[in-house]
């Protein structure tokens, strides 16, 4: 289990690392570009000439407003040879994979594998597309397809050679609204954000009735905590307030969201970290935390020796009226491997592997049609403590996305953000 | 202070040199061409160009930048003439006016930082004035004991001070057994005294060693002379000790109240938003899409914020060194 020292060993979406301190290389990229980046500021950056064209349009897709990127290239024959002698680049969240499905991998196809992590997508575009990083398989995030695409960053899929989507996946994963006719990607996990809660500490049906609001219930003062991040804590806040568009433009919406997120900092001393529920829940530090649901599935393995799995308890909208999300793998236009990469989208595909990373690893859920709710407490993946953490499709129909901004409206929410995290 | 120890140390390269001097080093067999002594300052200049100016130049380009249209990740430009200072107007806005949501956390990092230094002069004062005058023949030890939490990164340290501060940990099982704290207390909840002893633990000995140095080379003929005059054992202290260590107590404080301005991982441990300090909007900014811009003004307004205690200091030294 020291493999996932909280301390260290993150784990999870968005993991601990972020609060790391080597994390700042980000910062050091920011202020020693690339050299590409050098040459290219012979022009006034962000203009025309440096970006190839004008800015470009980017569509915003929704479930309502489902979007066919656009093919930049044709997809590699179904009949290219597999690579021989090759190592698989992934470019991943870190811990975001089981290191054993890779090795597995690896002795299949006779190739080596390197596992090559980020901590956010900021960082993460901003490596792939100066080349800094050149990865074979990336797991981008459905907010940033739309402008990976118009960047030109990422290889369409040739589906000849990944039959497993098809075969295994639920069908909302067929033909994504962010991704019409999956031109560029797989699916990967999918997850709920909920409430992460001690049970030892808070009965079920008081959070069930209380819902996002018990954190703001001053008996819990000092004992709750919410992700850092700007969409999921926010959007949580907008629930709280009713609105239940979690990509809301309106400025007073936003605004009284803000309100309610620095009277939670202030007054109920919230904590705002990405541990916090896997790793800190488990603890006995924080008796409320906002949670993604793979995050709590994952808990188990942080409880301290002696302590029952029950005591932690997930609670998502029993009307599935939450905030769900998905993850996907895409093949980046650095492959050096296109064959071996098809390959590795169709092997995480797979049922038994998808099954093997999900269950014994990653604790966030493929969509797998295979995956029946009612079997995954029984097999003890998910603690019988935490029903809700079991993402069905039912969850997809009524949830709400957390969707790509425009930049105005990212605007608007980042000031926002930033007033929370400024302590104002 | 690299220049001023250089003064120091360098002999004196004489600029202009007579004919006649310059003929007599060849008959002594010491000339040196014009350019000899200056390059031996070329390597620190190489390493100063390249990895400080050279940086600090991007970050300026950064702050005074834009955005690549498509992921909104800052695009620093090189050329003067183009800079724009939108974002620099907009950072001020937020730390006045009517939308300054970055002032609270100014004033808390001023408060922070001065009580922190304020605490670690008198704390780092009194144990490096005893080992330097009481340490006998185990100053060394001192000095290795004192030295030894750098064996172990600052990072692993401040995890151990969060499970010792933690609701149920060590802190507060020893403060409640000994009736110190009436009822257990959550130090890590955005206290801001919790901020204030972890900036101090992490930084006081920056502020011993410079002292510890000082003091040590106090001629001891100097205090008995003070107390031969008349001066009791406090007055000695203020009217010779104290002169004479002003300034290791000036390097000390320039070595600990700057890196302490922009610290940001010490208040991510220990505290919450509620005690984020300045390091942090720098961090917020760096992790926003679309701040890059403002990050880099945040980093030019701070340096300009510390390069007045820096002249100060400089100068201070430089008066010192002519005295």
């Amino acid at each position: 289990m020291d493999r996932r020292d909280p301390r260290y060993g993150s784990y999870g979406r968005r993991p601990l690392s972020r609060r790391e301190f080597l994390r700042r290389s980000a910062g050091a990229a920011l202020a020693v570009p690339s050299l590409s980046a050098i040459l290219s500021a012979c022009s006034k950056p962000g203009t025309a000439s440096s970006q190839g064209s004008s800015t470009p349009a980017l569509q915003y897709a929704s479930p309502d407003n489902p979007v066919t990127l656009p093919l930049n290239k044709q997809p590699i024959p179904a009949d290219t040879p597999i690579e021989k002698g090759a190592t698989l680049q992934v470019y991943n969240w870190s811990d975001y994979l089981y290191k054993k499905c890779l090795n597995e991998f690896g002795e299949k196809f006779g190739c080596k594998w390197e596992y090559t992590t980020f901590n956010n997508m900021e960082e993460a575009v901003q490596k792939i597309s100066s080349g800094q990083v050149q990865a074979d398989v990336f797991f981008p995030t459905v907010n940033y397809l739309s402008r990976l695409v118009v960047a030109d960053l990422l290889d369409p899929l040739q589906h000849d050679l990944i039959p497993n989507l098809a075969a295994n996946y639920w069908p909302e994963f067929q033909n994504p609204f962010y991704d019409q006719g999956w031109h560029y990607t797989v699916p990967y996990t999918i997850y709920t954000t909920g409430i992460g809660y001690r049970r030892d500490h808070i009965d079920d049906a008081e959070v069930a009735d209380k819902q996002y609001s018990i954190f703001w219930d001053p008996k819990f003062k000092g004992k709750v905590g919410i992700y850092d991040d700007y969409r999921e804590a926010l959007g949580m806040a907008l629930l709280k307030n009713g609105v239940s568009d979690t990509n809301t433009s309106s400025q007073s919406d936003i605004d009284a969201a803000k309100s309610e997120l620095i009277d939670l900092v202030n007054n109920q001393n919230s904590s705002v970290d990405i541990n916090g529920a896997y790793a800190k829940l488990p603890d006995d530090v924080f008796w409320l935390h906002q949670a993604w649901s793979g995050d709590m599935i994952g808990a188990k393995w942080y409880l301290p020796k002696g302590t029952a799995q029950d005591v932690l308890g997930y609670w998502y909208p029993e009307d599935g009226k939450g905030v769900v999300g998905n993850d996907c793998i895409a093949i980046p236009s650095s492959v050096q491997n296109p064959r071996l990469a098809h390959e590795f989208l169709n092997f995480m595909l797979d049922q038994k592997y998808a099954m093997q990373n999900f269950a014994q690893w990653n604790g966030y859920q493929p969509p797998l049609t295979s995956i029946d709710p009612s079997t995954l407490i029984p097999k003890g993946i998910v603690p019988k403590s935490e029903p809700m953490s079991v993402v069905t499709p039912q969850d997809f129909d009524a949830g709400y996305w957390l969707l790509e901004l425009s930049p105005s409206t990212d605007q608007i929410w980042l000031n926002a953000w930033d007033q929370i995290k400024a302590g104002a | 202070m690299p220049e001023t120890q250089q003064q120091v140390v360098a002999p004196p390269p004489s600029r202009r040199r007579s004919r006649r001097d310059r003929e007599a080093a060849v008959e002594s067999g010491v000339w040196y061409p014009r350019w000899y002594w200056p390059s031996f300052a070329a390597p620190a200049t190489l390493w100063l160009l390249v990895m400080f100016v050279l940086p600090f130049y991007v970050v300026i380009c950064v702050a005074f930048g834009t955005l690549d249209p498509i992921f909104r990740n800052p695009l620093p430009v090189y050329q003067p003439w183009w800079w724009s200072f939108q974002h620099l107007g907009e950072v001020i806005g937020n730390f006045v006016g009517s939308n300054a949501i970055y002032q609270p956390a100014l004033i808390r990092t001023l408060a922070f930082v001065f009580s922190a230094s304020v605490i670690c002069l008198v704390l780092g004062y009194t144990v490096a004035y005893y080992v330097a005058q009481y340490g006998g023949r185990r100053k060394g030890l001192f000095l290795v004991l004192l030295i030894s939490p750098f064996w172990i990164s600052y990072l692993m340290r401040i995890y151990s001070w969060q499970s010792l501060l933690t609701e149920d940990g060590f802190i507060n099982d020893a403060a409640t057994f000994l009736h110190l704290l009436p009822s257990r207390v959550n130090w890590l909840d955005g206290r801001p005294i919790t901020v204030i002893l972890g900036l101090v633990y992490g930084y006081i000995p920056y502020m011993i060693l410079p002292l510890y140095g000082q003091l040590d080379r106090i001629d001891q003929n100097l205090l008995q002379a003070g107390r031969d005059l008349g001066a009791n054992g406090a007055q000695t202290f203020w009217r010779v000790t104290l002169p004479l260590s002003h300034q290791a107590i000036l390097a000390g404080l320039v070595i600990v109240t700057l890196p302490m301005f922009g610290d940001y991982y010490t208040n991510d441990l220990l505290g919450s938003p509620r005690t984020a300090m300045y390091g942090n909007l720098i961090d917020t900014a760096i992790g926003n899409p679309g701040q890059g811009p403002q990050a880099g003004v945040l980093v030019l307004l701070l340096v300009l914020l510390l390069l007045i205690p820096m002249t100060y200091y400089m100068r201070q030294t430089r008066r010192a060194i002519g005295a």
